[in-house]
């Protein structure tokens, strides 16, 4: 393909984003719903608890839901309105194939023939490149039956090693992280470990905005005694009256942890007993630290000493703590070491796997947790199973009842693959649940690698931004039109409920797939007649993994409000706190509570890198991006529904006075934000709460809105996330309004 | 009565200005597709503090007494209703009167309108919209164990001094226990912008 | 003087009116020569219902914010330069207000459908019945012509009109008409209290559905009475006819009390109107916050002179002098600044203030949902 079919404006002149407001049945006061559906929250992974109020096959409102224990009946303002993104004028009713000369560049066609087109082409791509020409892209949005059947549909039907997932962009150095020091990767602990400790460490989590209910469980701390600590270069609304504010430099986390833990070294702030018992590796840390004064740390991270001080000091002498982070600290190209950094002030302080002693990253996606675990990442087979190690290729191989031999090796990471694109190994793609046209940084690049692609297609419930440059467009199912499991942020797998039936020819994402494979004449293993088959097959094939859901049963999960896995066998009531003295888990075998053969957790000495692409004279400024709270990553939904872009309609660049000052720049004006990939040109936002060296842009908007299009592309070497927190950037004052300014609405 | 001891209390400090408040009471049946309560950026420029205020339910409300057309009608269990439909003439007194600065003004329709508690909600027992998805904590509708069990460093008032006047309230704020203050004096922030940190104090200059 | 005996001064106004009506009814039916006696009940009832509402609009109208709108409200409306645009803006308003319930039509189409039928429908019922109580109108055979009739106002013969004509069907079951606008516009509000949530948590029954319980008995008894004598050649007719009068006689006697008092206390709006179309020409009111114009400068020293005489004591030392010269967004800052102020030194943050640069108003995180279709004059007075 070359390029769009249509240019950008008739696009989205036909398939939105268009905004929904409540109208007819939701805006009516009098109207009595057919049933309120217990169910869970599409956005972020906390997956708050609702009800959603069905009438007449439309999701027409919300009631809360105040028996769910995590929520207690809070939602955010996404949660609210998320009613709105059903029965949307912009919804697929049709599969859609490419045609330039249709208005808005696809013309309907039948939901066979399209299935029929899309296995047609991926039978010609691979028959002629061979199997690994086609790739598969993911999302960690989707329940964990999914994720699993897209697993299992890239290694068992196409045979495919190329199959990754957003998640990449996500928690991926924290997962890394955790399976370094912890041998597991979940959080490990329930929020409720929060409620009483001495201490709250946030690092790189704009908690309010990403994760807001979290905040309940924060300031619940506080009333209890809590002092609350806050590291980011933004004073965001955490932390407005967080008890001590670390204004971090981007990329510098690694530094402040090294600090810290230099002067709980140096003040003897340690549990030598939990050291010496259940970990391995501290000598080597503290060696390295030693070099990390409180001066060399401020001068690196730029945080005044006096904060580093009091900072160690309340870590260092409290009795209970919870330390957590989120993607402030795991978007880096040194990702995995800041998370490893974080992990041994944790050790060091011994307080883990007790009451009110936690660490927990806050991961971002719906299932983002469960979405990461059961083999729709390139190295990963179910339950948490590598795919390099033949012990678990076979346990696998057995379930699928395929050849262990034509199993694939390992593949790579979402970025990857457009580079496998860019050289011509990667011919064909299906994408289902993620947009990466919006989404991967240096976004330019990531859109030109879908035009050079010889068939693309796209399984969405609107028309995204990635779609557009798709060949086939097939209608997917929105949240509230299947049912499934979902590991939330915690580790609780929790049940989405089914309210309403897909429209139109949408169908279900998982019928999809398994019609491709069908029509593919490769059913074999893809005959599963619901979720509750596909999980009752993955609890199989997870069982005796590190993520054993062999004793979750979506009864159990209603019964219990969720469960947390580990859960092993059908009586057992799941692990709400892992590492608990004198637990077993199936890799120390008792040893231990840690997952690692001697049961000991590891130290990892964490050097300190700048980043990527510092600052120079020519890019003077660090540019860094994140989310806002009305908004949910690439906008597909949240940017169609009318409320929550009135909230927060446009991307705006938030600057500090004194940058604005030097620059000339006033609250409203029109500025450009430049890198080495790109320009931008938004608002000015001039506000005292972010560091005068550093730009904030949120990243939910797509096409000339997107400030993807100006981060770099640099990664993680070993969780292979990149670098979204840090680049070099210059500001100038724009002369002119853009010109998308008279063209397209807010959302657009 | 069991629900007669529900309470609402609210603690603006906690409020991290994510309105979902917002949100969920332009779902309120009474006033559907507009929202009530206030959420304002108290002074975006200096810091992320956003302020929302709900109707507080004056024991003796300004607004009722200084409407001409008697509109403003408190039920007994002492929820200060929204102006009552065939009276109010849209005089605008009670918007300038309500020494919170709760009523809106609907031109169009001639008519007040403010926020009622979610009557149709609270009357059955059942917690406003705003308190039932704060997730802050902001805005809590409970019983006054839950409140001070939960949180031990906070206790409420529901008295607030303009001037010289009183006003007592149905609706809880929460303050400081160790302060123990007898009243709020809401003139006492004139010359204050907003709070936070500032950024500068915690850098380290190079 | 006055002020000290507000009940006296309504039981006055209450007798006058009661009185000069008793007076047009003797007089316009020609010393009773037209009164039929079998009304008697229902004469009383309105001597009643004109006593009590009189009575009860004295006394509201003394009330202080009543008072200071009512007399605001002639006093802008006769003021000379604004004369001329008054009177036009009182044509204007009063058929697009009054005669369409516009503003209805704003809050609801079911809303508007319902009352613009309830409201004609009493209208015209009003119009023709209380003439024919009183006595006031009344028809007679043109002597020497059988098939005409003759209308009397107040005793003078008005004009002729042939028995069976159009006018004459519609004229004689005009009440049939008004009837059956009265019942479908009840019938459409009584749909709307049974279904909407909202108004299920606030409505009362002496309040808000015992008037449409009335209105919809006078109608259907009404209705039953013509059926009576059309149809069923009398039948019950003496039953019905007491219904109805009893149906009507208890609305008239529940007028001064209940919701129907609304009627007599809605042209009030017109004052209003007025009043701020004055006060949005006049000088502003500045906050002594913000320094931002909030509303016209009369409005906030009447209302601060009102709150004086309800016994408020806003009065603020200093500049402020008083409470109301805050703008409303400028409260609900310093309400939450205040508690900020108590949780100083608890946690990390501090207070941003200064004595000498005016601190800014707050602004609405979401205008679209908070404004909403809320106000035009929200905007304007209270700068959002
Ligand atoms: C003979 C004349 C009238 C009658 C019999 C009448 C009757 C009624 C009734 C029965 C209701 C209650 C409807 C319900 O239950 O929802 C009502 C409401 C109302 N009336 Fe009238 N009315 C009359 C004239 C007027 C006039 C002239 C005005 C003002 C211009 C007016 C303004 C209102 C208003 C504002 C409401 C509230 C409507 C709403 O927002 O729900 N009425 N009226
Ligand atoms: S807070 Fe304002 S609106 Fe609410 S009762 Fe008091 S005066 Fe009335
Ligand atoms: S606007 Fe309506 S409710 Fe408010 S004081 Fe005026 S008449 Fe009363
Ligand atoms: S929901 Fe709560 S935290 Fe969010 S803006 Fe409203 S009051 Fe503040």
């Amino acid at each position: 393909m070359a390029q769009l079919p249509r240019s950008e404006l008739e696009m989205i002149a036909a398939y939105g984003p268009h905004v929904a407001h409540a109208q007819g049945q939701r805006l009516e006061a009098g109207v009595e719903p057919d049933r309120l559906v217990k169910t869970h929250c599409c956005f972020c992974g906390q997956q708050c608890g609702i009800q959603l109020k069905v009438k007449d096959n439309t999701v027409i409102g919300f009631e809360p839901w105040y028996d769910f224990p995590f929520n207690q009946g809070m939602l955010c303002p996404k949660g609210v309105k998320r009613y709105l993104q059903g029965a949307h004028p912009d919804r697929l009713l049709t599969a859609l194939e490419r045609d330039p000369a249709s208005s808005g560049g696809f013309r309907p066609i039948g939901y066979d023939a399209a299935i029929q087109r899309v296995a047609a082409e991926i039978g010609r791509i691979q028959a002629q490149y061979g199997n690994s020409a086609f790739g598969i892209l993911s999302g960690a949005s989707l329940t964990t039956e999914k994720t699993y059947l897209m697993g299992k549909f890239a290694r068992m039907c196409l045979k495919t090693p190329y199959i990754d997932y957003n998640g990449r962009l996500c928690m991926v150095s924290a997962g890394a992280a955790n399976k370094k020091s912890f041998g597991i990767d979940r959080a490990a602990n329930a929020w409720d470990d929060m409620l009483h400790t001495d201490v709250v460490w946030i690092s790189g989590a704009n908690v309010a905005e990403c994760a807001p209910i979290t905040t309940s469980y924060v300031w619940r701390a506080r009333e209890n005694g809590a002092k609350i600590i806050v590291v980011d270069p933004r004073i965001t609304p955490i932390a407005r009256t967080c008890d001590l504010y670390l204004p971090i430099k981007p990329g510098r986390d690694i530094a402040l942890f090294n600090g810290i833990l230099h002067l709980m070294i140096k003040h003897d702030w340690l549990d030598h007993e939990f050291i010496n018992n259940h970990t391995v590796g501290f000598e080597a840390v503290a060696e390295h630290v030693a070099d990390w004064t409180p001066k060399r740390t401020a001068e690196v991270t730029g945080i005044a000493e006096k904060g580093i001080q009091q900072a160690a000091e309340w870590w260092g002498t409290a009795k209970t703590s919870f330390m957590t982070h989120a993607r402030g600290i795991e978007h880096h190209t040194h990702g995995v070491q800041n998370v490893l950094g974080a992990i041994s002030l944790v050790l060091a302080s011994g307080r883990i796997g007790r009451p009110n002693c936690g660490y927990a990253t806050i991961t971002g996606q719906a299932n983002g947790q469960g979405g990461r675990e059961h083999g729709q990442k390139c190295d990963q087979l179910p339950g948490w199973r590598d795919l390099a190690n033949p012990e678990h290729r076979q346990h696998i191989a057995n379930i699928w009842d395929m050849p262990v031999e034509e199993m694939p090796q390992p593949g790579v990471d979402a970025y990857e693959i457009f580079r496998k694109i860019e050289t011509g190994e990667i011919k064909g793609l299906l994408s289902l649940c993620f947009n990466p046209k919006v989404s991967l940084p240096d976004s330019d690049y990531v859109s030109a690698m879908l035009d050079k692609l010889e068939f693309y297609t796209s399984i969405d419930f609107f028309l995204n931004d990635s779609a557009r440059h798709a060949d086939i467009v097939l209608p997917g199912s929105l949240q509230e039109e299947d049912e499934g499991t979902v590991t939330q942020a915690e580790g609780r797998v929790i049940k989405i409920n089914q309210a309403i039936e897909c429209p139109g020819e949408a169908r279900q994402d998982w019928r999809i797939i398994q019609d491709i494979a069908q029509a593919l004449g490769r059913s074999k293993g893809f005959t599963f007649d619901g979720p509750r088959a596909i999980f009752e097959e993955l609890r199989r094939a997870s069982k005796g993994g590190v993520a054993d859901y062999s004793g979750i049963s979506y009864e159990k999960i209603e019964a219990q409000n969720g469960v947390f896995w580990p859960c092993p066998s059908d009586d057992h009531p799941g692990t709400p706190r892992l590492f608990e003295p004198h637990s077993w888990n199936p890799v120390a075998k008792g040893a231990g509570p840690f997952y690692f053969s001697d049961g000991k957790a590891r130290f990892n000495v964490a050097p300190y890198t700048p980043p990527a692409e510092d600052v120079d004279a020519e890019y003077p400024l660090m540019l860094t991006t994140g989310r806002v709270i009305s908004h949910f990553l690439s906008g597909t939904q949240t940017r169609r529904i009318g409320p929550l872009v009135d909230q927060y309609p446009e991307p705006r660049i938030e600057l500090h006075p004194q940058l604005a000052m030097r620059l000339n720049i006033q609250d409203g004006d029109w500025v450009t934000a430049q890198t080495r990939r790109g320009e931008i040109t938004l608002r000015a936002q001039v506000v005292r709460t972010i560091r005068p060296d550093t730009i904030f842009v949120p990243y939910h908007w797509a096409g000339q809105k997107s400030i993807n299009r100006l981060t770099i592309a640099a990664q993680d070497p070993i969780s292979k996330i990149p670098e979204y927190k840090v680049c070099a950037v210059r500001l100038v004052k724009a002369t002119q309004a853009p010109a998308y300014a008279s063209q397209l609405e807010p959302q657009q | 009565m069991p629900e007669a001891q529900y309470e609402f209390f609210i603690d603006p400090s906690r409020c991290i200005g994510c309105q979902s408040c917002v949100q969920a009471c332009s779902e309120c049946d009474t006033h559907k597709g507009q929202a009530m309560i206030h959420l304002e950026f108290v002074n975006r420029h200096y810091s992320t503090q956003t302020a929302p205020v709900v109707c507080m339910h004056c024991d003796s409300p300004t607004c009722a007494e200084v409407c001409p057309a008697d509109a403003i009608k408190k039920t007994p269990d002492g929820v200060v209703q929204t102006a009552r439909k065939p009276r109010c003439i849209a005089c605008n007194n009670c918007v300038l009167a309500c020494p919170f600065g709760v009523p809106k003004m609907n031109s169009g329709a001639e008519l007040m309108m403010k926020c009622d508690m979610c009557y149709d909600r609270t009357s059955i027992g059942k917690a406003p919209m705003c308190a039932s998805v704060c997730p802050s904590g902001a805005l809590y509708y409970g019983t006054r164990e839950q409140i001070e069990a939960q949180r031990p460093r906070s206790m409420p008032v529901n008295q607030f001094q303009f001037g010289q006047q009183t006003i007592s309230t149905k609706v809880h704020m929460m303050v400081p226990r160790t302060a123990q203050p007898e009243h709020i004096d809401v003139l006492s922030a004139m010359h204050d912008h907003t709070s936070g940190h500032d950024i500068f104090l915690m850098m380290h200059d190079e | 003087m006055v002020k000290r005996h507000p009940v006296r001064k309504a039981v006055l106004w209450g007798c006058m009116t009661t009185i000069s009506l008793a007076i047009m009814i003797a007089v316009g039916s020609r010393d009773l020569a037209h009164f039929d006696a079998a009304l008697v009940a229902y004469t009383f009832a309105t001597l009643f219902a004109t006593f009590g509402i009189t009575y009860r609009y004295t006394m509201w109208l003394q009330r202080p914010p009543t008072a200071m709108y009512w007399k605001r409200g002639w006093q802008m409306f006769f003021k000379p330069q604004r004369l001329l645009t008054n009177i036009r803006n009182l044509f204007t308003r009063t058929s697009s207000d009054f005669a369409a319930n516009r503003f209805i039509w704003k809050r609801g189409k079911l809303r508007w459908l319902a009352h613009w039928f309830i409201m004609w429908g009493c209208i015209v019922a009003v119009a023709i019945t209380f003439p024919l109580v009183f006595g006031w109108l009344h028809f007679a055979s043109v002597p020497g012509s059988l098939d005409s009739y003759r209308a009397y106002l107040f005793g003078f013969a008005l004009f002729d009109f042939p028995v069976d004509s159009i006018f004459a069907f519609l004229m004689f079951h005009g009440l049939v008409w008004s009837s059956f606008a009265v019942i479908f516009g009840v019938m459409l509000a009584m749909w709307r209290r049974m279904r909407d949530h909202g108004a299920a948590s606030v409505q009362q029954f002496v309040e808000d559905i015992l008037p449409l319980i009335l209105l919809f008995a006078i109608s259907v008894t009404g209705v039953m009475l013509t059926a009576s004598y059309t149809w069923m050649r009398g039948y019950a007719f003496d039953f019905i006819a007491i219904l109805h009068a009893i149906t009507v006689i208890f609305t008239l006697l529940y007028m001064p009390f209940g919701k129907f008092f609304h009627i007599f206390q809605r042209p009030a709006q017109l004052g209003a109107t007025f009043y701020k179309d004055a006060g949005a020409t006049s000088e502003q009111a500045h906050c002594r916050r913000c320094g931002e114009a909030y509303s016209s400068r009369m409005h906030v020293e009447d209302l601060i002179s009102v709150q004086k005489q309800l016994g408020f004591r806003y009065e603020v030392a200093g500049e402020v002098e008083h409470y109301q010269w805050i703008c409303p967004p400028c409260r609900r800052a310093m309400f939450v600044l205040a508690q900020t102020k108590q949780w100083q030194g608890n946690f990390g943050d501090q207070m941003f203030s200064s004595m000498h640069e005016q601190p800014a108003a707050p602004r609405f995180g979401n205008p679209v949902i908070s404004e909403g279709p809320l106000g035009h004059e929200d905007q304007a007075n209270l700068h959002f």
